[in-house]
């Protein structure tokens, strides 16, 4: 019985396992094959030109990869200028229907993107700001916004009230105390956050895909036109290049986010 | 320490943003949805043609987000139930440290991950074909609606069962193990005791994720943009190809629509259970 | 930490402005409504040629993606700035259909006249777009033609007309594939092939008048087209058709002939398969440069699109390196090859059958209906 069940669950660990590395191998496979067609079941010569056709300096390739950073880096700023205030009010300030903004917050996730992205299109036509950057910053900003705004307000709530208060009663002015208190003590939250709202942006498509395109070209972009055009091995190569940040955020995602501020998330 | 009114002025900018960029284009699209643009006037008219040119699409949509939402729920149980319950240790292990990996990992990138594993000669079912368990001519490709429920289930599984898994171990594990010593099954357990207690968790995971694969555009438009195919390709195609923002918002009216309807049964069970929905 | 972080934003700070002085010299901004061929064309070769002769300038191409709704996207972005003393793109490459639109509603200027290579091309595509005339607007970038891709391994008695393919699909069902109409040209060439096999009035489709009630005849046409979809598998685009017939997924389907050859020289696609051209013939085009009317630097796209065309480039770039028709009248363009060269672009689909079947696409408001047909009585 143990036997057979012990059984049972390592084959099923094995389907499992082979179900998420087994498309992930694949595309490793993709990455480094020159050339593959039908009936071959593996490439029939493998090499790395198309990494120097992704890597040549004159390619889209590694503009876009420049602006995908460029984008999440502005956008990592403009989320935290907005939702450090508000995560302080939210958290440990005296705010008026509190719940209700928190919930306010979380309404992008409760209607379909898309047809908020493409009306976003529509007014930034007008104001020309679809195809600039700061249309696209825009954008991923405020998909990343409950985020940001829950994950600040966890880290100043998880903020031990005492500490500031010793402050407080050593003569400190309330903007020293935030300086020197509160928020070097939410700032490994704070940093959770950026991070978060940097891989979203990293990895946003739809909203890049109205306002952006076609001339700001980010990474997911480059990636979904070279698939469109059967450019495998470069879909393959821009896929790794975003796994990677993907991946990696997962497996250290318990160190960036504490669990005492993990507990205090939509709280 | 901080009033009222700073409060209510830290806050501001983010309502601000939220507004310009979410809560005014969110009222554009529904009410753009029954502007007539080429004569004027208001009416139906976008949504007549949009059935009549989308039909398929608008059903199919509905049946593959359906359908995926289900799977998803009893993978992540499965998941969770296994770790909560589950008694071999090394099992325990590998599964916690595998089942997470596609959490982060942006749809684009599954989507082309599936492309290349799905297709009919791709690797899934050349490992298949090698291992003996099918005939080179039973292989089939993948690449329709079944590779859209499949590329969503692998992407969103992993964050309703961390959800679930979590929920599950934040549980009084007490009356769990009182019904173990009276020897009850674990699958017993599993649905008697610990899942109703996580219903909630596992609802707002599902729903998240139900809204989420409801506007997803790169999964459908690379896997299968064919016909039928889900409403948000049609939204693309209508703007892109013919500026048509009338249709394409009535189709956004109607993704809206479906994913009210979801959220309305749930609250409706909620209230018929005398529980609360957080 | 927290200076960290500041350092990491003023490098990017940095790296931003950096990137907008580099935008402060000559650029001269190019919009291609192609596939990526069309853009690499530029980026790997056009751009780098113009460049070399004209070293105070640097060539920016943006991609907008295959089909009219790439070039839709041009003629929006365009559009867009109408209000504008200078538009920020200084040529174009497009569709016929949508320069023809762009054309109508006084978007670009004429400049054929002023480039010593506009009398270079004479076909009449150079002076009409499916129906608009575009006389002194347009150059031909080049010329494209769509033919059906087979593996005559597994295909020994390939079919030669529409007729014959409707029976071969019947019996081997899903080894034809085509992309439908929204992903690429190559299945709306398909679907205009298939309007002039089966639809009637063909010489009007393709050459008007046009005549809003001739749709109404065509639901016989587009019921068989959708009972022939059953048996048909869809592929994600033009490269799709391509890659499924070279992963053995489907054994036939309509592709564009200059893709088919550039994928076989590259190794992407396994040598063995043919091209076709089936009766009564299937759509080709050219794409067209063009100039906006208010380019900001208009002089200089006029001397890029002169370099482009030219017999020289037309001959080393889009004959030789990327297997395209030349879009200027061949007979200038063959002295500047090697015969051999020549030769390969009529390997399958000799310059006679060209000349036979080689057709345009229909007319802009046909071809306008026939999509919208599709979707509503094919596809749904």
């Amino acid at each position: 019985m143990t036997i057979l069940r012990t059984t049972v669950t390592a084959i099923l660990l094995a389907l499992l396992a082979f179900a998420i590395f087994g498309p992930i191998t694949n595309m490793l496979i993709w990455s480094v094959a020159e050339t593959w067609y039908f009936p071959a079941k593996l490439p029939q010569s493998y090499g790395f030109s198309f990494w120097e056709r992704v890597f040549r300096p004159q390619g889209n390739a590694m503009e876009s990869l420049w602006s995908s950073v460029l984008i999440a880096l502005f956008t990592v700023l403009a989320s935290l200028a907005v939702a450090i205030p508000a995560g302080l009010a939210l958290g440990r300030g005296s705010l008026p229907w509190r719940t209700f903004f928190l919930l306010l917050f979380l309404l992008p996730q409760a209607f379909p993107s898309i047809a908020v992205h493409m009306n976003i299109a529509r007014i930034f036509y007008g104001l020309g700001l679809n195809g600039t950057y700061l249309g696209v910053v825009l954008v991923h900003t405020i998909q990343g916004l409950v985020f940001s705004v829950w994950i600040a307000t966890a880290a100043f709530a998880a903020v031990d009230r005492e500490l500031e208060e010793a402050a407080a009663n050593m003569g400190a002015s309330p903007f020293t105390v935030f300086r020197t208190v509160t928020l070097p003590l939410a700032l490994p939250g704070l940093m959770a956050s950026a991070i978060f709202v940097f891989l979203i942006s990293l990895d946003e498509f739809t909203g890049t895909y109205f306002v952006g395109v076609p001339d700001v070209t980010t990474m997911p972009l480059l990636l979904f036109t070279a698939s469109m055009e059967g450019n495998y091995q470069i879909a393959s190569i821009t896929a790794l290049i975003l796994l990677i940040p993907s991946v990696g955020f997962m497996l250290f995602i318990e160190r960036f986010l504490k669990s005492d501020v993990l507990a205090k998330v939509g709280s | 320490m901080i009033t009222r009114k700073s409060s209510l002025f830290l806050v501001a900018p983010a309502i601000v943003l939220l507004g310009l960029l979410f809560l005014y284009p969110l009222g554009y699209s529904l009410l753009w949805a029954f502007r007539d643009e080429e004569f004027g006037g208001w009416g139906l008219q976008n949504f007549i043609k949009a059935f009549g040119l989308y039909s398929n699409d608008i059903l199919f949509t509905l049946i593959i987000v359906t359908l995926s939402t289900v799977i998803i729920g009893t993978f992540s149980i499965a998941i969770g139930g296994y770790l909560t319950l589950g008694e071999n240790r090394v099992a325990l292990l590998v599964l916690r440290w595998l089942y997470r990996w596609p959490l982060f990992i942006p749809f684009v990138v599954a989507a082309q991950l599936m492309r290349t594993f799905l297709a009919k000669n791709g690797m899934m079912n050349n490992i298949i074909v090698s291992t003996g368990l099918m005939e080179p001519l039973q292989a089939a490709s993948y690449l329709d609606w079944r590779g859209i429920v499949i590329t969503f289930v692998w992407k969103q599984t992993p964050f309703v069962a961390l959800l679930v898994a979590g929920a599950m171990a934040a549980l009084d594990r007490s009356t769990m193990e009182a019904a173990r010593n009276l020897g009850a099954p674990r699958l017993r357990i599993l649905f008697e005791i610990v899942v109703p207690q996580i219903a909630t968790t596992l609802m707002v995971g599902l729903i998240l994720s139900y809204v989420v694969m409801m506007s997803v555009l790169s999964v459908p438009l690379m896997i299968n943009a064919q016909t039928p195919t889900m409403i948000t390709v049609d939204m693309a195609w209508r703007i892109n190809a013919y500026s048509d923002y009338g249709v394409a918002n009535a189709l956004g009216f109607i993704s809206y629509a479906m994913t009210a309807v979801i959220a309305w049964v749930y609250l409706r069970q909620g209230v018929r259970e005398g529980g609360k929905p957080a | 930490m927290t200076s960290k972080i500041a350092n990491l934003f003023a490098s990017a700070a940095i790296t931003l402005i950096a990137a907008s002085a580099a935008q402060a010299e000559n650029v001269l901004n190019v919009a291609s409504g192609g596939s990526q061929n069309m853009v690499d064309y530029v980026t790997d070769y056009l751009g780098p040629l113009f460049e070399e002769q004209n070293p105070d300038w640097k060539v920016n191409v943006v991609g907008t993606g295959p089909g009219n709704a790439g070039s839709q996207a041009i003629l929006e972005k365009i559009k867009a700035q109408a209000g504008n003393e200078a538009w920020d793109t200084d040529v174009v490459v497009m569709t016929q259909l949508k320069t023809g639109e762009m054309v109508t509603e006084g978007l670009l200027q004429q400049y054929v006249g002023d480039i010593d290579t506009g009398k270079l091309a004479t076909r009449d595509t150079s002076r009409t777009a499916l129906g608009t005339d575009v006389t002194g607007y347009v150059m031909p970038m080049f010329h494209s033609q769509t033919a059906i891709a087979y593996n005559p391994d597994l295909v020994a008695n390939p079919p030669n007309s529409f007729d014959e393919l409707k029976t071969w699909t019947a019996e081997n069902k899903g080894a034809f594939g085509y992309n439908g109409i929204k992903n690429g040209m190559s299945g709306v060439a398909f679907t205009a092939a298939w309007m002039y096999a089966y639809a009637g009035n063909t010489d009007q489709l393709m050459n008007g008048p046009y005549d809003p009630e001739l749709k109404n005849s065509w639901d016989q046409a587009l019921n068989d087209l959708k009972a022939f979809n059953e048996n048909v598998t869809f592929t994600p685009g033009n490269a799709g058709t391509l890659d499924m017939m070279n992963r053995g997924e489907i054994v036939m389907g309509p592709v564009w002939v200059d893709m088919f050859y550039t994928w076989q020289a590259d190794g992407r696609l396994n040598p063995n398969l043919k091209l076709l051209l089936p009766e009564p013939g299937m759509p080709g085009q050219p794409y067209y440069y063009a100039v906006p009317a208010k380019a900001e630097h208009a002089e200089a796209a006029r001397k890029f699109i002169a370099l482009a065309t030219s017999p020289e480039v037309q001959a080393e770039g889009i004959v030789k390196r990327f297997n395209w028709y030349p879009g200027i009248d061949a007979q200038h363009v063959e002295g500047a090859l090697d015969q051999e060269t020549w030769n390969k672009l009529f390997t399958d689909v000799t310059p006679e059958d060209l000349a036979a079947k080689g057709k345009p696409f229909p007319l802009g408001p046909f071809f306008d209906e026939i999509r919208e047909a599709y979707e509503q009585k094919v596809s749904n």
